[in-house]
């Protein structure tokens, strides 16, 4: 990112509780988030002048959204995308703030992710499933290929034949995130887990069982992003932009992410990593040099993305556990954590104040200063594509975050 | 391999770019575009060829032998697929270089291997149409 790294800052996070199913429209939920992390900068309608959304023709536009809540845009877009997104719109928003578009954008994604249009099958209320397929589509769905689970799982068998590693590597990753979701009121799963208990639960798409895949909810989420300048003038403790990548190929991803800071993996206290599945969370391990090729399953092994080890991932409890939100949640809960008030069951969290007694509830890491949020997708190509190792096709988006305590 | 229903299973949409291809599945043959430039297949079939940028693509016969490169088992369908669970989708990587998703007939699901030797199959879905699977090469 260069000379714009720290130039600009997110300064507002904000949620709907996780709801299965929500009763409520993806425009009420949309109002909520976007009401929430407005509240949570300080930030009034009049402020506001940008917004942008993600979504699958799923959800309300971020037009709606202003009219409802009484907000006059200079900017306003939606585009469609998954798992890639968050990251990729900061990307955006920094752009379009720089060249003078609009100062301060707004970025939701709202979905009935359960009762609706689920991303793992289709719910009763939600559209009838495609009787043609299109695009890459025309050369999997016919053979029953058209979920995500389906999509990712033939990579993920084949990087357990290549590593040699077994699925308790993905238990791993289930029992920390869910450890995590433990400390996190918000969550939908709150009991720990163990490794035993994830090897018993049953298949869904083999090598993925129930506790790899991710909880679908309903929910809706936003962040603001902002210049620096305005930032130090907002209610909360600004968060850095350090760098980003938005939906880039997964050639090296860490080394041009990390280098647009001046840091390495070495520097940062805590990861988000897209967990639609516990493999995807493990590879990204990989892919963003926090070790090397096919070393996750040993890095990761005896609770070392736990909070206190070597690397605490997804603290919020992550999609897996907490609920699913498309990515959104990812960064909203590395910004809580850079602020040093992640909302958990300290009663002076808002304020900073942490007991750092995990048996008492507290979630915030020690001393958080450097963050990433890793996000991935694009599997369909990979899975037709060529090259020797087919998941080096899919795409990744990242925001590399610094707290303003370091 | 039961053919499933029909009714909700979904069905291919061929683009001007990919009806060749459907065409030539649907009497049985499996088709591949040949990169004349770059020498090398690809699939899925586009309008230029992926390595040359080149137009000059011809649509050669696939040999519809190749190993295995990974698979997966659906245990929990979706809709349209649930009284063929639990089913196996193969990534076939074909003697022409180039992967190909499809169902693996003729074989359980605790027979299959990474790796495993491969030769294409049609299936003869209940409206008369044809589509490719692969079953073992024994």
């Amino acid at each position: 990112m260069g000379s714009i790294s720290e130039k600009y800052c997110i300064v507002g996070v904000g949620e709907t509780p996780h709801m299965r199913p929500s009763g409520r429209t993806t425009l009420s939920m949309a109002c909520e988030a976007v009401k929430k992390a407005m509240d949570d900068a300080g930030l009034k309608p009049r402020d506001i002048d940008g917004m942008t959304s993600y979504q699958f023709s799923d959800s309300c536009s971020s037009d709606s959204v202003a009219a409802a809540l009484g907000i006059r845009l200079n900017y306003s877009h939606e585009i469609l995308g998954g798992g890639t997104s968050t990251e990729a719109l900061v990307g955006k928003a920094i752009g379009l703030i720089e060249a003078g578009y609009c100062k301060v954008m707004v970025i939701f994604r709202s979905m009935n992710g359960r009762s609706g249009v689920r991303m793992g099958g289709q719910a009763p209320e939600g559209p009838a499933p495609p009787v043609q397929a299109r695009g890459y589509d025309q050369f999997a769905m016919h053979w029953g290929a058209t979920s995500p689970a389906q999509y990712f799982a033939p990579l993920a068998m084949r990087y357990l034949r290549d590593s040699g590693a077994t699925t308790e590597a993905f238990a791993e990753v289930a029992v920390a995130h869910r450890y995590h979701a433990s400390l996190n009121p918000k969550a939908w799963f709150r009991t720990p887990l163990t490794i035993e208990e994830h090897q018993r639960s049953r298949w869904i798409v083999k090598p993925f069982r129930l506790l790899d895949c991710c909880l679908e909810t309903d929910v809706a989420a936003a962040i603001i992003v902002t210049s620096r300048e305005r930032a130090y003038d907002l209610r909360q403790p600004p968060v850095f932009i350090m760098g980003g990548l938005a939906r880039s190929n997964l050639q090296t991803p860490g080394n041009r992410l990390f280098a647009m800071a001046g840091v390495s993996p070495k520097d940062v206290d805590l990861v988000s990593a897209y967990d639609a599945f516990t493999w995807t969370a493990l590879l990204l391990l990989e892919y963003y040099g926090f070790c090397g090729k096919h070393e996750a399953p040993d890095f990761v092994k005896g609770g070392r993305l736990q909070i206190d080890r070597d690397l605490p991932a997804n603290l919020s409890g992550g999609h897996l556990s907490e609920g699913y939100t498309h990515g959104v949640a990812m960064v909203i809960e590395n910004v809580r954590q850079l602020r040093h008030r992640a909302d958990d069951a300290c009663p002076g969290w808002a304020e900073g104040k942490h007991s750092y007694d995990r048996k008492r509830g507290c979630r915030q890491v020690r001393n958080a200063r450097i963050a990433v949020s890793m996000g991935e997708g694009g599997v369909p190509g990979a899975q037709l594509g060529s090259p020797a190792d087919a998941t080096s096709e899919m795409y990744t988006s990242a925001l590399l975050l610094r707290g303003i305590w370091s | 391999m039961s053919a499933g229903s029909v009714k909700t299973r979904p069905v291919p949409k061929a683009t001007l770019t990919t009806k060749p291809f459907w065409d030539a599945v649907n009497q049985g043959r499996l088709l591949l575009q040949y990169d004349v430039g770059a020498g090398c297949y690809q699939f899925w079939p586009r309008s230029t060829g992926a390595k040359s940028g080149s137009p000059n693509l011809q649509w050669r016969e696939a040999s519809g032998k190749g190993k295995l490169y990974s698979f997966t088992v659906t245990h929990v369908a979706v809709e349209g697929f649930e009284d063929r669970a639990p089913y196996v989708i193969g990534l076939v990587e074909l003697d022409e270089g180039v992967r190909i998703v499809a169902n693996l007939a003729g074989v359980t699901p605790d027979e299959v291997r990474i790796g495993m030797a491969l030769r294409v199959t049609f299936e003869n879905m209940p409206d008369g149409s044809k589509y490719y699977a692969f079953e073992p090469d024994r």
